[in-house]
C-alpha cells in the first residue's frame, strides 16, 4: 500500500508544517464561572477542556487524606463525539485509566501540594475533539485552569508530543502521523528549570536518536510555554480592566 | 512563526464514506528555487536554471502518463507541481512516485518540485461540487501564474496540459503564461529531438487502444485482482501469502515459483516455494513482482517437472510432471510490480501475416524467456522486423491474454555484436552514457607536458612514504588501474612493518559530486567478454588515482605491526599518505623471484637503467621483501585456515578470493603463490578496516556478510558425491572444505573440480549491509571465516569500496573536533545503497555471463558442426534428468543439456564402437544413472561422472538468446591430441611450471596489442564461472570473429 509521506523529501509534513514546528495553539481561561479554574485548549484540531475543584476538604472516604500534602485527584475522559466513530464509553476504559494516572503523576509533580496538608484538588479534563496529541492538549490545559484556580505551582506544566520519521524528530504530532505507529514520545516539562515531569514513550527507537528526539520535543515545549503564558498574561489583564482602574 | 490554518474536508473510502477532517498550514516562505529568483526565498539544494528559453509546468494529467518524456535529460526547467506530484502518488502508486521523486533528486535533471499547495497565494480550496481534476488543473494553473509573477516576468511559463477546456479556458488568461498540449510544446519548443517524438506517439496510441479496449469489455480471461485492503488482511491473516514471483526459464508457459518473504514464512511452515502451475493461475504477474498468492486445496498440488524440455513447447502431457507434489498455489494479487524495459523483437514477415487483420497491434516476444509476450501498437512494424527494440508494458487488463505496451526506442539489428550487447545491457538494467561534461569538469587535469603534482598543502597534511618505504604493486599484465601496492620493512626493533597502500580515490571525488553521483549509480565497473565499463573517469582510474610505478600518488594506507617472530599484530595505523611505488610488478615475474628465477629480472622495467651494482642491490632488497611478504602471508592464511575458510580452490571457483583481480592467467589451475600472498594481504587490510569502521560507526558502517549455505542446497553435491563414493560433510565450513579435498579422484581431476563447483552454486551470495540493520551475529563472512569484513582496497573498481574509504577517514578524523559524520550515511540510507550495489553487481555479473555465451554462440555458430573438429569434445555427465543428462564440456567450459531421447520419441542407443545412433525405446532414470533400452534390447547406460563424446552446436532463435546445445555422438571419452594436451595440463610439473608462464605471456601480449579482453579471465574467477584451460584460444578466436562481423556490419 502507498503510505502517505509523512516527510516529503522539501522537508512538509502532510499538514504542510516543518518539522520543528507546532500547531496552532489557541487557549482560554475562565470558561465555566462556577468551577474554581477551567480552561479551554485547541492545539489544531485537538479540542480539550480542563476543569479544576479545590483545594477543599477530602470527600469520599477520609482515610485517603494525606496528612502532609494534597491528594491531586484527575479524571481523563473524551467525550463520545471525539472521534470520527461515536465513542461508547467516554471514561473508565483501559486507556483513559493510564491517562488518568499519568496527569495524576504530572500534577502531583508541578503543584506545591505540600501547602495543602489533608485537603483534595480535582482535575477534570476533557477531550472534546481528538486529533493527535491528546496527553499534551490535557496537560496544558491543566496548567491554565489550576493557574486559574490559584493553586500555586513549581511553574507551568507544558506538554508535546515528538516523533521520529525519516531520521528527523518531528514535533507535536497530529493523528495521521500518530497513526502511521512510529516511535512516539510524550514530554511533560517544567521550562523554567528544564525539568521533566513525565516522559512517556511508545514503540521502539533506537538509544542513539533518543536524545534527539527529546531535545525536538522539550523544544516544542517551550514554544508552547510561550503561548500559555501569553495567554494568562492576557487573561489577567483582561480581569484586571474588568475589575476596574 | 505565522500561519493561517485551513480546515480541509476529505472524503476517504474504507468500505463506507468517512468524512475525514485533516488541518492545512500555509506559509508565505516556500522557496521557489528558482536561480532566477529576486526575492528573498532560501537558495539551498537544486536550483532551476536561468539559461533556459523558458519554464514548462506539466500538468497532473502530463505527469501521470508521460513522465517517461520528462525523463529526458534534454527537457529542462521542468517544474513540477505538488498537486501533479501528489496525483501521481495516489493514482499510480509508490513506484511511479519513486521515480519522479528521484527525477527530482537527481542532479542532472535540470527540475524541481514547488510546494504549491503550502503556498499561501498558490493555494486555491477546492469549491463545493468541483471534481478533482478540475481542481488539480486550476491550482496547477494558479501556481504556474504564482510563479511567473514571482520571478518578475523574467521567462516565460508553460503549462502543458492534455485537457481542452483547461486550454480553452486558462489560454489567454494571463500574459507570459501560456497554456498548451503536450504534442503542440513538443513540436513548438522540441521539434529537433525525434526520440522524444517517437516515445510521445507510441504512449499516446497505447494509451487509446487501452481506452478503447475497456469500452468493448469482452470476456475476462483472468480473475480480477483482489484489494490492496484485502491482500493486507489476507496477509496479516496468515490466508495469502506474499513473496516474489520467479519465472521458470525453461517452461516459463507453465511454471512459477513464489519465493516467500518476510514474516509469513514462519507461520504457515512453508519451507519451499510455491509453485504457481498455469498462466492463469499466475494472473497476469510478470517475473519479479511481489505477489499474493491463495494455497490450493492439498489434492491440486503438482510436482515440478524434472525432465528436459526445449523452450518452444507449449505444452506438456500431465504424465510429465513426476516428481512430489509441492505447495501449489495462484495468485490473488500483485502487491509491487516490478516493470522495467523488456527489450523484444517483432514477429518475422510471414508470421505478422499471419496475425491478419489487427495490423496494428502487434505482439511482440521479449528476449527473457520468463516475460510474457507483449501487445504493442506501432505502425513501424515493418521498419522495426530484424531489430531488437526496446518496450515498455503499461497495463495488463484482466480481459486480454497479454500485456499491453508501448515502444521505446531501437537498439539495433538483431545478430549484430553491437545490438546484442546492447541488449544485455539494456537486460540488466546497466546504463552506460559516456561522462558528461560536467564531470569531466570536476577532474583534475594531467596532460603530458603538464602532468599532475602533489599539491603542497595536503603534502602537509599526509604522512610522506616516499623515501621510507619501498613500495611495489603486483598485478596481471597489462593492467592499467593499479589500485593497491604492498610494502614491508625491518623496524628498529626489529619487528616488522607490513604496509598496503591503496589509492586514495575520495581524495578527486567529493560527496555528492557529479562523479560521485555517476559513480554511485553505476556502482561497480562492467566487464563484458569484449568490453568494460568503467566506474570513473578514466583519467583518474588508469591515471591519478592508479599507483603506477615512480610516479607520485596520494593513497591511503594501512600498517601493521609484526612481531619479528610470531608475525602477531602488534599495532595497525590508518592514515592519508604520499607513496611512490618504485615497481610495477607482473605476477609471473613475481613469482620468479620468489622462487630464485633470476631470468625473469630483464622484464622489470625499473630495473633496466641502472648500473650494475645498484641494480644487484636493488633487486636483492625486492626480493627479500617478497620473500618476506609471502611468509607472513602464509601465516596469516594458516590462522584463517584453522577457523575454516574455504579453499574452494579449482579454476572457476576461489570464493574466498573475490576481492582481488590478481588469479589472472592464463593456467588458472595452477594459481601462483604470489597471488595468494596479494590477496592474503588485501584480505588481511580489508578485515581490519572492517572492525575499525565497525567499532566507529556501530550502526551505519558499509560491511560484507557472507551468510551460511542452507543446509538442503548441498543435497544434490551430497549425491553427486557418493555416486563416486566420496562423503561430503557440510555441517561447517571447515568440514566442507576438508571433506571437498578429500574428494579426489586420482584418475580424472574433473570430478574434484565439478564436486567444487557445486558446493559453490550451493553457497548463498556475499552481500553488502549496513551494520545497523542486522545483528552482529550475522556479520560473520562463511568463506572466509572472518567475523568481519568490507570491501576497501578497490575503490576505482567498486563504489562500495569509495563508501568505507568515507568511513575510515571519518573514522581516523573523529577524535579530532571535526565534525565528520557529515558526510557520511545515515543506517537508513546506506541500506537503500546497500540493495542498490548487490543490484548492481547482480546486474553486472549477469551481463558478464549472458556476454560470455553471447560470445560462444557466435563462435560455434559458423562452425559446421558435422565437419568440424573443434565442434567435439570431451563431456562428464554431471546431473541426471528423466529424459537426458546435463554435462560439462571442460573444454570450452560449457555447461548444457543433452537429450537421450529426441522428438520423434526415439532414444539414444550405442554401437560397439561407442557412437551412437537413434532407436525406438524407452529410458528408465534412476538415482545417479539413467538406461536407455531399445526395442531390440540393446542398452545403455550413463552414470554420474561418466565421460562421453559431445558434439557442440548452437541452437538459434530469433527472438532469444542463442544457445549451445550438447548432442552425445558417443558413450566413450573422447581423445584426441587436444584432449591429450588438455590432460596433459592437468598434470602440469612444477617445473614446466615457468615455461608455460613465458608461453602464456606471449600470448597474453598478443591480446594486448588488439586491445581487447584480458581482464575478465579474473573475472570469471570472482564470480564463479566455469573455464577450461583453452578458454584463452578461444576467446582468441572469438575476437578474430567478432571483429569480422562489425567490418561486414558496417
Amino acid at each position: 500500500m502507498a503510505g502517505l509521506e509523512l516527510l516529503s523529501d522539501e522537508g512538509y509534513r502532510v499538514d504542510g508544517r516543518r518539522a520543528g514546528e507546532l500547531r496552532k495553539v489557541r487557549a482560554r481561561m475562565g470558561v465555566f464561572a462556577q468551577a474554581d479554574g477551567s480552561a479551554y485548549i485547541e492545539q489544531g484540531n485537538t479540542k480539550a477542556l480542563a476543569v479544576v475543584y479545590g483545594p477543599h476538604e477530602m470527600r469520599g472516604s477520609r482515610s485517603k487524606a494525606l496528612h502532609d500534602r494534597a491528594l491531586v485527584n484527575c479524571q481523563y475522559s473524551m467525550a463520545t463525539f471525539s472521534t470520527g466513530e461515536r465513542k461508547r464509553r467516554p471514561h473508565g476504559d483501559r486507556k483513559s485509566s493510564e491517562m488518568t494516572l499519568h496527569l495524576k503523576q504530572t500534577f502531583e509533580a508541578a503543584i506545591l501540594t505540600q501547602l495543602y496538608p489533608r485537603s483534595q484538588i480535582d482535575i477534570y479534563v476533557q477531550i472534546l475533539q481528538a486529533d493527535g496529541g491528546n496527553y499534551c492538549a490535557c496537560v496544558n490545559a491543566a496548567t491554565l485552569a489550576t493557574i486559574d484556580a490559584g493553586i500555586p505551582m513549581r511553574d507551568y506544566v507544558c506538554a508535546s508530543s515528538a516523533g521520529f520519521i525519516e531520521d528527523t524528530p518531528l514535533a507535536d504530532l497530529n493523528y495521521v502521523e500518530e497513526a502511521a505507529g512510529g516511535p512516539q514520545v510524550a514530554l511533560a516539562l517544567l521550562p523554567k528549570s528544564d525539568q521533566i515531569a513525565l516522559l512517556e514513550m511508545n514503540s521502539r527507537l533506537h538509544e542513539d536518536h533518543l536524545e534527539q528526539v527529546i531535545e525536538a520535543a522539550s523544544k516544542a515545549c517551550k514554544d508552547v510555554y510561550a503561548v500559555l503564558d501569553q495567554v494568562v498574561r492576557d487573561h489577567v489583564h483582561e480581569v484586571t480592566t474588568l475589575l476596574g482602574e | 512563526m505565522q500561519r493561517t490554518e485551513k480546515v480541509l474536508q476529505l472524503r476517504g473510502l474504507q468500505g463506507r464514506s468517512v468524512r475525514i477532517v485533516r488541518e492545512h498550514y500555509l506559509r508565505p516562505d516556500v522557496p521557489c528555487r528558482s536561480a532566477l529568483c529576486q526575492a528573498a526565498c532560501p537558495r539551498d539544494g537544486k536550483l532551476l536554471s536561468d539559461d533556459v528559453t523558458h519554464y514548462v509546468v506539466p500538468d497532473w494529467k502530463i505527469v501521470q502518463d508521460y513522465l517517461e518524456i520528462l525523463e529526458f535529460p534534454e527537457l529542462k526547467g521542468i517544474i513540477f507541481m505538488q498537486t501533479a506530484c501528489q496525483a501521481v502518488q495516489h493514482q499510480r502508486g509508490r513506484r511511479q512516485y519513486n521515480k519522479l521523486r528521484n527525477l527530482v533528486k537527481d542532479a542532472r535533471h535540470d527540475c524541481i518540485l514547488f510546494a504549491n499547495e503550502f503556498q499561501q497565494y498558490c493555494y486555491l480550496p477546492r469549491e463545493r461540487g468541483e471534481s478533482m481534476e478540475k481542481w488539480q488543473t486550476r491550482s496547477i494553473y494558479n501556481a504556474a501564474v504564482w510563479y511567473y509573477n514571482h520571478c518578475l516576468g523574467q521567462l516565460p511559463v508553460v503549462m502543458v496540459t492534455e485537457d481542452e477546456d483547461a486550454i480553452r479556458e486558462y489560454g489567454g488568461e494571463t500574459e507570459g503564461v501560456f497554456v498548451i498540449s503536450f504534442k503542440n510544446y513538443l513540436d513548438n519548443f522540441w521539434p529537433d529531438l525525434k526520440a522524444v517524438h517517437e516515445l510521445y506517439d507510441s504512449i499516446r496510441q497505447s494509451r487509446r487502444e487501452r481506452e478503447c479496449e475497456s469500452q468493448e469489455n469482452k470476456g475476462k480471461e483472468y480473475p480480477e485482482h483482489l484489494p490492496m485492503e484485502v491482500l493486507e488482511a489476507g496477509i496479516k491473516s496468515g490466508r495469502y501469502i506474499q513473496g516474489v514471483l520467479n519465472v521458470n526459464k525453461h517452461r516459463a508457459q507453465m511454471e512459477a515459483f513464489v519465493r516467500l518473504q518476510g514474516a509469513s514464512g514462519k507461520e504457515t511452515d512453508l519451507q519451499s516455494d510455491i509453485l504457481i502451475h498455469g498462466t492463469k493461475a499466475r494472473n497476469r504477474a510478470i517475473h519479479g513482482d511481489v505477489v499474493a498468492v491463495e494455497l490450493l486445496p492439498q489434492h491440486e498440488w503438482k510436482g515440478r517437472t524434472a525432465s528436459l524440455c526445449e523452450n518452444d513447447t507449449e505444452e506438456k502431457a500431465p504424465g510429465d510432471t513426476s516428481s512430489e507434489p509441492m505447495p501449489t498455489g495462484r495468485v490473488v494479487g500483485i502487491i509491487q510490480k516490478n516493470w522495467r524495459d523488456y527489450v523484444v523483437t517483432f514477429p518475422s514477415k510471414e508470421e505478422s501475416q499471419s496475425q491478419g487483420k489487427n495490423a496494428q497491434k502487434i505482439l511482440v516476444t521479449p528476449w527473457d524467456y520468463r516475460i510474457p509476450k507483449i501487445r504493442i501498437s506501432t505502425q513501424q512494424a515493418e521498419a522495426l522486423q530484424d531489430c531488437r527494440v526496446i518496450v515498455r508494458i503499461d497495463s495488463w487488463e484482466s480481459t486480454s491474454v497479454y500485456p499491453n505496451g508501448h515502444f521505446v526506442r531501437v537498439l539495433g539489428r538483431i545478430g549484430d555484436l553491437e545490438g546484442e550487447t546492447a541488449v544485455i545491457l539494456v537486460e540488466n538494467s546497466i546504463s552506460v552514457a559516456p561522462f558528461s561534461e560536467a564531470q569531466m569538469c570536476e577532474m583534475p587535469s594531467s596532460t603530458s607536458e603538464n602532468p599532475w603534482k602533489v599539491n603542497p598543502e595536503e603534502e602537509l597534511k599526509r604522512i610522506d612514504l616516499r623515501n621510507t618505504h619501498l613500495i611495489f604493486s603486483i598485478d596481471p599484465k597489462g593492467c592499467e588501474d593499479v589500485d593497491d601496492a604492498l610494502s614491508i620493512r625491518t623496524l628498529a626493533n626489529g619487528n616488522l612493518e607490513l604496509g598496503v597502500h591503496i589509492a586514495d580515490v575520495t581524495h578527486f571525488v567529493a560527496v555528492n559530486s557529479y562523479t560521485d553521483i555517476e559513480a554511485r549509480a553505476r556502482a561497480t565497473t562492467y566487464y563484458l567478454a569484449d568490453r568494460r565499463y568503467d566506474m570513473l573517469p578514466s583519467i583518474l582510474s588508469a591515471d591519478l588515482c592508479s599507483l603506477l610505478s615512480r610516479v607520485e600518488r596520494y593513497a591511503v594506507s594501512v600498517m601493521w605491526e609484526l612481531d619479528k617472530n610470531s608475525y602477531e599484530i602488534l599495532r595497525v595505523w590508518y592514515n592519508r599518505t604520499i607513496i611512490q611505488s618504485s615497481y610495477k610488478l607482473v605476477y609471473e615475474v613475481a613469482q620468479g623471484l620468489l622462487d630464485g628465477d633470476l631470468s625473469v629480472v630483464d622484464d622489470i622495467l625499473e630495473l633496466k637503467e641502472l648500473d650494475e651494482r645498484t641494480r644487484q642491490q636493488k633487486l636483492e632488497e625486492l626480493v627479500w621483501a617478497i620473500g618476506k611478504l609471502t611468509d607472513v602471508a602464509r601465516r596469516v592464511r594458516a590462522k584463517r585456515d584453522r577457523c575454516g575458510a574455504l579453499e574452494l580452490e579449482g579454476v572457476e571457483i576461489r570464493v574466498q578470493l573475490d576481492d582481488k583481480k590478481n588469479i589472472h592467467d592464463l593456467i588458472p589451475k595452477q594459481p601462483l603463490e604470489v597471488h595468494e600472498t596479494v590477496a592474503e594481504c588485501m584480505i588481511l587490510a580489508n578485515h581490519w578496516v572492517a572492525k575499525m569502521i565497525w567499532e566507529n560507526f556501530p550502526h551505519h558502517a558499509l560491511l560484507r556478510q557472507h551468510p551460511p549455505p542452507r543446509q538442503e542446497f548441498f543435497s544434490e553435491l551430497r549425491e553427486c558425491a557418493s555416486a563416486k563414493g566420496f562423503s561430503i560433510d557440510t555441517r561447517s565450513n571447515k568440514a566442507l572444505a576438508d571433506s571437498l579435498s578429500k574428494a579426489d579422484d586420482p584418475l580424472d581431476p574433473t570430478v574434484n573440480k565439478l564436486l567444487r563447483s557445486m558446493a559453490t552454486q550451493a553457497m548463498s551470495n556475499a552481500l553488502y549491509f549496513s551494520t545497523g540493520s542486522c545483528p552482529e551475529e550475522e556479520f560473520h563472512h562463511y568463506g572466509l571465516a572472518l567475523d568481519k569484513y568490507t570491501h576497501f582496497t578497490s575503490p576505482i573498481r567498486r563504489y562500495a569500496d569509495i563508501v568505507v574509504h568515507r568511513l575510515l577517514m571519518a573514522a581516523t578524523l573523529k577524535d579530532t573536533k571535526v565534525d565528520v559524520t557529515v558526510n557520511l550515511f545515515s543506517n537508513k540510507a546506506l541500506e537503500e545503497l546497500c540493495r542498490h550495489i548487490n543490484n548492481r553487481n547482480r546486474a553486472a555479473q549477469h551481463a558478464q555471463k549472458q556476454s560470455t555465451e553471447l560470445f560462444q554462440c557466435m563462435y560455434f555458430k559458423d562452425k559446421v558442426s558435422e565437419t568440424d573438429e573443434r565442434c567435439t569434445a570431451d563431456g562428464v555427465v554431471y546431473s541426471i534428468r528423466t529424459n537426458g543428462v546435463l554435462v560439462f564440456v571442460p573444454r570450452y567450459g560449457i555447461k548444457g543439456a543433452a537429450y537421450l531421447k529426441n522428438k520423434e520419441g526415439l532414444v539414444i542407443s550405442c554401437q560397439s564402437d561407442g557412437s551412437c545412433v537413434w532407436k525406438p525405446g524407452s529410458l528408465q532414470r534412476f538415482q545417479n544413472r539413467i538406461t536407455s533400452t531399445t526395442v531390440a534390447g540393446e542398452s545403455v547406460t550413463l552414470s554420474l561422472f561418466d565421460h562421453i563424446t559431445v558434439k557442440v552446436c548452437v541452437q538459434s532463435s530469433r527472438c532469444h538468446p542463442d544457445t549451445i546445445k550438447l548432442e552425445i555422438i558417443s558413450n566413450i571419452p573422447y581423445k584426441n591430441t587436444a584432449t591429450e594436451l588438455y590432460q596433459k595440463n592437468i598434470h602440469i610439473m612444477k617445473a614446466d611450471l615457468v615455461k608455460e608462464v613465458t608461453r602464456s605471456a606471449e600470448e597474453a601480449q598478443l591480446a594486448q596489442e588488439k586491445n581487447r579482453v584480458e581482464v575478465i579471465q579474473e573475472e570469471y574467477q570472482e564470480y564463479c564461472q566455469t573455464k577450461g584451460v583453452s578458454l584463452y584460444q578461444l576467446l582468441e578466436e572469438i575476437r578474430d570473429l567478432a571483429l569480422l562481423d562489425v567490418s561486414t556490419g558496417n
